[in-house]
Parts: structure tokens; C-alpha cells; sequence
């Protein structure tokens, strides 16, 4: 695969288009030119935008665009009601179901307008005022209005809808007022940098009042929204079938087309096994499939009929290691940064992950908006650096290599997981680490024992990643003192500055005053060595040629099938 | 036979409120607490945790909350799923149809392949089929059933594609797990067969049959065989058992839905009232396969009564 590193970073979108112009068979095409954006491929500085022109050849005119996509995401939802549950199938599945307020720009991460047309926000950034679309109506003819919006908000918040995630994207919402209408206003207690980008999340769905008052607890298999398809069958744990809308007509400016979507049908599989996704792509009975293990990867590219999809997301959280700074011996700063510097990223990037992914250099994925690249460089991979910490912090090594002080060993517990990559990977950090002299012992925990093992703080490394679409939310529930005691700072760090700077960091609303707050915390983290950051979050997407003009949602979590369609024979 | 009956289900009570008390406990047990997992996605804060866990009930005392589940369970109300947000008599009733015609599947499988070669292997003993017989046992009883579910993903699906991967629905999804998992079932049966079968062959029955110049065939069919599978029937008891539980495997690889992994997710992410619940399912249809099973002694075998 020649074009292995060139792909990293370029958007699926670019890929998209790429795969078409390759893919187009016949002689008798129609060129049309299409603008598509590029991000380009990040040397040093954050990443920029640019602009590129792709041809991308259509299928004649003629014929019409439709058919029936199926897809396979990579395990079985634990719950699909987008108020209650967190899993990314909410995302990945009801994106086409339900309109969010507030739509992100894929690219720019701008806000547009949703199913709310225009917004203000008062002076002290505590009231949000949103006008509504007055043409928009539910899959099961209830009219959407503020009324509806507010039902929707207000189930969210209610406690018990026991919401896991919606929630969160609310951050600190007090109340909802339906003030006409077609007017909204949302108040907060404390401003919030994050209330429209958590306004645009379907997790923050707009569902049907009539639909939920109707199905009640059973609601999550009848679901009603306004996106440009229906659901119209869910059967858990086996197979979500959607239907066109053909009333659709309030498509958001990011598509390519108004009115109702081109494909008539969209089923969605569940394939939790990772070896037989390739395969089901392979027969046919999938054309797209989410999470292909990186040797299946590898093999798809030599593949014809499909192509592969390296899609970097946008969510913020790496996979990181936290590193206990209450437990001895990793309670000294200079054992945090030796093992830092003793982790050889690069080479766990080459073995495990096949090249495919990027690395991590700090507690936010470079996609991040508020990311700072101070923290790049701040541990290259440096053996004698390491030794000389830990020689420093008084771990003298002994006849084979291994490290004591006062006659006890230099031994740290570390948690693995069974999710991701990460067996292969504690593995290799183990023996990397034990190149400077650290006896890592590694325990295969379950999620929910490690959680325990974090919040009571029995292990010096616990792994996690992947959580979260804004800076916030990667670092205030992992990094602020008020976790560090039950919740999921695992690094137990209690420093009143950081804590300041994610306070003031979530409340800040100007750009740039916001990224120069966060880019402090980023380096305050890493001097202080909290985590071992690994890889910016991946996803290899295995698609069938014949799907064309799919689009990703701005975190590349979701695919966007409303401009889809399969390519006739 | 009434009274045996009666009695038997008699004793399921005392089981059953076993398998509760057991299953509330065991799974309290385990580390983890179901709020902080549920709130995992959003790095909640320890208030909210806290908030969290009120909500569901969770800081009562425990034998508050056992009590609670055991006045429910004998109402017929096995609570909520925490994570769902569904009533679990409902998630149970949707997930047990595709688990137990998998299980009836693959027992089909194994008990038609098994009993036939294991006959085989009794009448032609010590003959290459005899060794094949063995070859096939070792081979279906030691081999992962992940692994050689995927073997025949790569050869029927992915290589040959004559039948479908993943899903379910129609015959043709189904012969694959079936046959994955009937294959590790095959071996014991084989192998019971056969020996019940030699013993058989050497009985002073068979040989009186012999003697009245049967044919071998009949011999073999008519006497023979409906004394051999005597204990198949047990066997098919206790695989059943196990078909539930190793269904879980087969789920996961052929994209099935289905109890096994109703199960497992919730005994990962601490989804309490689906474990009890599904425990208390899967011990009921336990009991009650065993229950059919010893009934099936008396109608088969003249020997046993049970008065």
C-alpha cells in the first residue's frame, strides 16, 4: 500500500471522491468538477486547511440515484435511546434519523444552522436564544416546534431518564423555556464554550413527543425524529432497518442536495467478532463495515472491488495510560517522566497497529481545536534520559539490568483491557520499560474492575481513551481534582492550578483566549507527567466501491448517508 | 407419575430461590459500580456518580434491595435493565428464540452425525471408519469453537460465498453456527454411542435375536439401537445446558442475537437486573429439561417407573 502514509490524514471525504474517480468504469461519463476540503497532512504546526479541486466523475445523468446500503458497525449496542445511552452506534446509526438544532461544518467545526435557523447568545453568555425552522415536521406528522425542543431538552435533564451521556453535552444547562412558538431559550448556570457543539451531537436528539409519551420504556425500537430517514425497524442485537422520508426537506447546508435522500434503504448489522467483518464485507452481505483489525486492513487494499478508509476521528481523548501520583514508586515526578521517556511510541505504533495510526502526544488527540503542539517533543523516545531519572530518583540498577532502592524492587502494577489493541500494547510498553530497568507487572482487568482499581488508586498505570468531542470533555472528568476521588482521575493529581485553567478554560467562549488556557493545561499535564499518551483514535472503514457520496460527521464517528447512493451495474 | 411430577416442581422452588440469592450476590461481588460504568463516556464527576447511583436505587442497603427483588421476582417482575432502560422479561423473551433454535439445531446436528457414526464405529470396530469416528471426536471436542466458526466464515463464506456470514433469519444463516457448534457436540455422542452400542452387540438379547435368523439389519434397528440411545438422551440434557451457555461464543462470531451475549455484556457492564434475570431464565429451562428428560427415561426404557 504505497499510499499508506499519504491517506493518514487526508478526510474521508477526499477518499470518498478519490475512490470514485477510480472506480468509474465506463467510457461515457459525465466530468463535473467538485470542491472538496482537504486537510492536509500535519508536519509541525496545527493542521491547516486548504482547498483542493478533485474531478469526480458522475454516473450519466440519466440514471437515477437510489438503492439499499447495508452496513456493519463493530458490536452490539447496549441501548439505542439517544437521550439514555452512550455507545457511538446512537451516533453512528440515528444520525440519519434525527436532525440535531445545531449542525458542525465536517471540516471547519463552524456551526450552521439545524433545525434551529439563527441563535443569539446574551452578554453574559448565560441565556441561549434559538429561532426555529417553522416548516418541519416529525416522521409521525407531530409538527416540530419550540414545544417539541423543549420536551426533548427537558427529558434529557430529568433524572430519571438516567441520561449517560446527552447529558454531558448540556453541561451546565439550568432550564429550558419554550418562549414562542418557534423560540427556545436555554439558560445556563455558568457559561458554557460548548453548549452549541453539544447542541449538534444526536445525542441531543429532537424526538417526537407524541412518539414518547406512546411507546414509552419500548421507545428506542419505535424511535420519531425529522432526519431524512425513518426508522422502521429495530430488532436489538440483530439488525436496524431505516426507510426514506420522502417529506424531507430541510437537509442542512454541509449536503450536496435538498430534499429527500437518494437511498431508499439503510440496514444496519452488528459485528462484534472483528475477523468475520472482512469476510461479511467480502460476500457481500455488508457494503460498509466500522473497525476492520489492522492485518484485514492491510489485506483489503490489494482488494478490487473495495477500498479502505483511514479515518482519523475527531474525538478528543487519546489512548493514554494515567499514571497514579499517589502510589509509590510512580508518586516521584522523575519515575512519571522516565516513563515517558522510556516509551517507544513509534515502534508500538509500527508493531501493533500496522503504521495506521498517529501518535499521541499529549491528554488531547491532535484533531482537537483547543490542541497545543508544545507538548510535542517534550519526551522523545530517550533510554539515557530515562536511566539517568531514574538513577536520579535514587533506582540504582542492579547486575541484570533491574532497578532497586533500598532493596525493593522498581515495580509497577499496570491494567490492561480486552478492548482496542490494548493486550498487545501493554505488552510491548512491559518490555520497554523493562529495557530501563522497570519490572511492569500487567493484569487483565475488566473495565469495571479497573474502574474500581482507578478510583481507590491500587495501580500505578490504568489505561483509557477515546471519550469525548471537545477539549472539555477529554480533560475536566480526567484531569480536575474533583475527580480524582471516585471518578475517572486516574492520575490523582489534586493541583489547584490545572483545576483553574479547565474551569476557566470550559467558560471561555473566544477562540483563541480558550486555546491559550488549554494549551497551559496541556503542558501543565505533561510536565507533571500524568499520562503516557499512545495514538490519536483510528477507525479502518472497509467500503464496497459501488457506495458513493457518503460523508463523515465532523468526529468521523458517523457516516452520513444522505447524499449516498450505490452505483447502478 | 403425577405425584412425580409435583414433586419435582416442588423442589424447583428451593433451586430457584438459590439461583436468586447466588446470582444477586455474585454479581454484587465483582468489582465495579454500574453508576461510575454508565457514566464512563461523559468522565462524570464523583457527585454525579453519586447522583446517579440514588437513582437507580443503588445506596439502599442490600438486603433492602434483595428483599425488593425477591417481592418482585415472585410477582413475575424481573426488574429494568439499568443500561437499556427495558423491562428484562421483555429483552429475555426477544433474545431466547434465536438462542434456543441455535441449540435445537445444533443438537440435531450432532445427535443425527453423532449416533450415526457412532453406531457405525460399534458395528465396524477397529475399521477406518472406527478411526475416523475417533479423529472427528478429538478434532470437534478440542477445537475452539471461535476458531473453527471462523474457519468456516473463510471457506463457505469468504472463499466459496455459498452461504451467508453474519445475521440471521433463514435456513442458510443458520447451517454455519449450527454447524460449528453441533461439530463440538459431535464427539461425546459419538463416542457414548459407540460403547453403549458394543455393549449392546454383545448382549444375550441380541445374540437370541441373531439366533432367530434376523436379519443383522433389523437386529441392529429393531433391537439394538433404541437401547443405545438411552444414553444419548442423557447426554442431550446435559449438552443442552451447555449449548445455552457456549451460545455465547457462536453469537458473537456470526453477528447472532441471542442470550449468550445478552448475558456476558451484562455481566461485564453490571446490567444487575438482566444477570439475575437471565440467570434465573436459563436455571428454569435447565430444570425443566432435565425434568423432560427423566420423564423421557419412563416412556423409553420399560425399566424405569417412577411411582
Amino acid at each position: 500500500m504505497a499510499r499508506r502514509s499519504g491517506i493518514r490524514n487526508v478526510s474521508a471525504l477526499l477518499l470518498c471522491a478519490l475512490l470514485a474517480a477510480c472506480a468509474a468504469p465506463t467510457p461515457q461519463v459525465v466530468t463535473v468538477q467538485e470542491t472538496v476540503v482537504v486537510t492536509t497532512e500535519k508536519v509541525v504546526e496545527v493542521e491547516k486547511v486548504v482547498q483542493q479541486t478533485v474531478e469526480v466523475p458522475l454516473a450519466p445523468a440519466a440514471a437515477p440515484k437510489g438503492g439499499r446500503l447495508v452496513m456493519g458497525t463493530d458490536k452490539f449496542p447496549s441501548g439505542l435511546d439517544p437521550h439514555v445511552n452512550s455507545s457511538w452506534d446512537v451516533m453512528r446509526i440515528l444520525v440519519s434519523v434525527y436532525d440535531p438544532l445545531l449542525w458542525q461544518d465536517p471540516e471547519t467545526g463552524e456551526i450552521l444552522p439545524g433545525l434551529a435557523e439563527s441563535w443569539e447568545i446574551s452578554n453574559d453568555g448565560l441565556h441561549y436564544t434559538l429561532r426555529l425552522r417553522k416548516d418541519v415536521s416529525f416522521h409521525d406528522g407531530t409538527p416540530f416546534n419550540a414545544e417539541a425542543a423543549k420536551f426533548s431538552l427537558d427529558r434529557i435533564l430529568a433524572p430519571e431518564t438516567q441520561s449517560q451521556y446527552a447529558k454531558a453535552f448540556l453541561g451546565p444547562t439550568d432550564s429550558i423555556d419554550a418562549v414562542d412558538e418557534y423560540t427556545l431559550r436555554i439558560n445556563l448556570k455558568t457559561p458554557s464554550a460548548y453548549l452549541l457543539s453539544g447542541l449538534s451531537q444526536t445525542y441531543v436528539a429532537m424526538v417526537s413527543p407524541a412518539a414518547v409519551e406512546k411507546w414509552g420504556s419500548e421507545y428506542q425500537l419505535h424511535q420519531v425524529g425529522t432526519g431524512p430517514f425513518i426508522m422502521k425497524e429495530y430488532v436489538p442485537k440483530d439488525h436496524v432497518t431505516l426507510t426514506r422520508n420522502e417529506k424531507y426537506s430541510w437537509a442542512p447546508s454541509i449536503f450536496e442536495h435538498q430534499g429527500p435522500a437518494y437511498l431508499e434503504e439503510i440496514e444496519w448489522h452488528f459485528l462484534p467478532e472483528e475477523a468475520t467483518r472482512l469476510p461479511a464485507l467480502e460476500t457481500g452481505d455488508v457494503q460498509l463495515v466500522i473497525s476492520l483489525p489492522p492485518i484485514d486492513a492491510t489485506r483489503l487494499t490489494t482488494l478490487a472491488d473495495f477500498s479502505l478508509l483511514t479515518s482519523r476521528l475527531r474525538v478528543t481523548q487519546p489512548l493514554e495510560f494515567f499514571i497514579n501520583t499517589q502510589k509509590p514508586p510512580t508518586d516521584d515526578i522523575r519515575v512519571r517522566q522516565a516513563l515517558n521517556y522510556a516509551t517507544d511510541q513509534q515502534s508500538i505504533l509500527n508493531s501493533v497497529l500496522r503504521g495506521l495510526y498517529l501518535p499521541a502526544h499529549g491528554p488531547l488527540a491532535g484533531t482537537t481545536f483547543e490542541y497545543s503542539d508544545q507538548v510535542e517533543g517534550m519526551y522523545p523516545y530517550d533510554v539515557e534520559k530515562a536511566k539517568a531519572l531514574l538513577d536520579d530518583a535514587g533506582w540504582k540498577a542492579g547486575s541484570d539490568g533491574m532497578r532497586f532502592k533500598d532493596g525493593q524492587p522498581l515495580k509497577l502494577l499496570m491494567s490492561s483491557q480486552t478492548w482496542n489493541f490494548i493486550p498487545p500494547i501493554a505488552q510491548t510498553l512491559q518490555g520497554q520499560l523493562r529495557q530501563v530497568g522497570i519490572d511492569v507487572e500487567v493484569e487483565q482487568m475488566t473495565f469495571p474492575a479497573q474502574m474500581t482499581a482507578g478510583a481507590e488508586g491500587t495501580k500505578n498505570v490504568l489505561v483509557n481513551g477515546g471519550n469525548g468531542f471537545t477539549a472539555a470533555d477529554a480533560l475536566d472528568g480526567y484531569f480536575g481534582s474533583w475527580s480524582a476521588d471516585g471518578g475517572f482521575a486516574w492520575s490523582k493529581m489534586k493541583d489547584p492550578d490545572l483545576d483553574k485553567l479547565l474551569v476557566e478554560g470550559a467558560q471561555t467562549l473566544d477562540p483563541e483566549k480558550r486555546k491559550a488556557i488549554y494549551a497551559e493545561a496541556q503542558v501543565r499535564i505533561m510536565e507533571q507527567a500524568l499520562i503516557i499518551p499512545i495514538y490519536d483514535y483510528t477507525i479502518l472503514v472497509g467500503v464496497n466501491n459501488k457506495v458513493m457520496g457518503l460523508s463523515w460527521d465532523i468526529s468521523n464517528v458517523a457516516p452520513l448517508a444522505y447524499d449516498a447512493y450505490i452505483a447502478a451495474d | 407419575m403425577k405425584k412425580f411430577i409435583i414433586r419435582r416442581l416442588l423442589s424447583f422452588i428451593p433451586v430457584l430461590l438459590g439461583v436468586v440469592t447466588i446470582s444477586f450476590m455474585l454479581i454484587r461481588l465483582l468489582p465495579g459500580d454500574p453508576a461510575a460504568l454508565m457514566l464512563a463516556k461523559s468522565g462524570a464527576s464523583a457527585e454525579q456518580v453519586a447522583a446517579l447511583r440514588a437513582e437507580l436505587g443503588l445506596d439502599q442497603p442490600l438486603l433492602t434491595q434483595y428483599l425488593q427483588y425477591l417481592g418482585d421476582v415472585v410477582r413475575g417482575d424481573l426488574g429494568v435493565s439499568i443500561w437499556e432502560r427495558r423491562p428484562v422479561l421483555t429483552m429475555i423473551a426477544e433474545q431466547l428464540p434465536s438462542t434456543l433454535e441455535l441449540a435445537v439445531a445444533a443438537l440435531l446436528i450432532s445427535i443425527v452425525v453423532g449416533t450415526t457414526l457412532g453406531i457405525l464405529s460399534a458395528v465396524y470396530r477397529d475399521s477406518w471408519i472406527d478411526r475416523l469416528s475417533v479423529i472427528v471426536a478429538v478434532l470437534g471436542v478440542s477445537m475452539p469453537m471461535f476458531w473453527s466458526g471462523l474457519l468456516l466464515v473463510l471457506l463457505f463464506g469468504a472463499t466459496l460465498r455459498w452461504l451467508p456470514v453474519i445475521g440471521q433469519g433463514s435456513i442458510k444463516h443458520l447451517i454455519l453456527p449450527a454447524a460449528t457448534m453441533g461439530f463440538a457436540c459431535v464427539g461425546t455422542i459419538t463416542r457414548t454411542v459407540r460403547s453403549s452400542m458394543v455393549e449392546i452387540l454383545q448382549a444375550e438379547y441380541i445374540t437370541t435375536a441373531r439366533a432367530k435368523g434376523l436379519s443383522s439389519t433389523l437386529v441392529l434397528f429393531r433391537h439394538g439401537m433404541p437401547n443405545a440411545l438411552i444414553p444419548v438422551i442423557t447426554l442431550v440434557g446435559l449438552q443442552f445446558g451447555w449449548l445455552l451457555g457456549g451460545s455465547v461464543v457462536i453469537e458473537t462470531v456470526f453477528s447472532r442475537k441471542g442470550l449468550g451475549d445478552l448475558l456476558v455484556q451484562a455481566i461485564l457492564w453490571k446490567d444487575l437486573p438482566v444477570v439475575q434475570g437471565g440467570v434465573l431464565v436459563t436455571a428454569v429451562m435447565y430444570l425443566v429439561i432435565n425434568l423432560v428428560i427423566d420423564l423421557l427415561y419412563g416412556i423409553l426404557d420399560p425399566r424405569i417407573h417412577y411411582n
